[in-house]
């Protein structure tokens, strides 16, 4: 665990997103957060299982378009 | 598939208390429960692994209407590290062995329950963004961190 670090170190403009979401309730801040999205090849299998994580990551490298984000940079 | 609603989560919450599945929210999902204003796509368990969990995670999923074949159950009671479930009313990604995170007992540990939810510690969420790599989670991190100072403070 790490040290906690000052509010003020804190972008301004981040520390009001924080601020405002601490205000919603839980309900409400879930129906902001979760989007969908079409996600090529990784929405069209219904089940994937991996014997690793490292196997998941490497299977996300080589098959995800890049855009996607998967990939480690 | 539409959008994770909240009324799902409490499905999970519920079915899997029922049947005494232990688990965490992790990811981006967990750091949503605790306040983190961001957006994401679907729902991330940090699950233990242990035959009986496997077991107790593959009846709360059927439960939940995830349509599970034998030899996709097999899968999940075994352990696998990580499963990506498509097949019921909503995403889900089972992680037995999450990047980052030594083991399910001390992240249990020091866990956080938000609603009845038991969520992982923020650290944890961001260690285990670390250690992934990733583009998108490099994205993310440092407001997940600036989040992270906001919440601990909140918490004193």
């Amino acid at each position: 665990m790490g040290e906690t670090g000052a509010k003020s170190e804190i972008p301004q403009e981040w520390l009001e997103e924080f601020e405002a979401a601490s205000k919603r309730d839980l309900r409400t801040r879930f129906r902001y957060a979760f989007i969908h999205t079409y996600k090529p090849v990784l929405d069209d299998e219904p089940f994937r299982a991996f014997d690793t994580t490292a196997d998941y990551r490497r299977w996300c490298e080589e098959n995800l378009p890049s855009w996607l984000g998967y990939g480690r940079v | 598939m539409a959008a994770f609603e909240y009324r799902q989560a409490e499905e999970i919450r519920d079915a899997f208390s029922r049947h005494g599945v232990r688990y965490l929210f992790l990811g981006k999902s967990g750091a949503i429960l605790l306040g983190f204003p961001d957006t994401t796509q679907d729902a991330d368990l940090f699950v233990e692994k242990s035959p009986e969990n496997g077991a107790a995670i593959v009846a709360a999923l059927r439960d939940l209407g995830f349509d599970l074949a034998e030899a996709q159950a097999a899968q999940i009671e075994r352990g696998k590290d990580f499963v990506q479930l498509k097949n019921g009313p909503f995403d889900l990604d089972l992680i037995f062995a999450p990047d980052g995170i030594e083991d399910f007992s001390l992240a249990w540990r020091r866990h956080v329950e938000v609603a009845g939810f038991p969520v992982c510690h923020i650290d944890d969420i961001i260690a285990s963004k670390e250690a992934t790599g990733r583009a998108k989670d490099r994205e993310s991190l440092p407001r997940l961190k600036a989040f992270r100072d906001y919440w601990l403070e909140q918490q004193e």
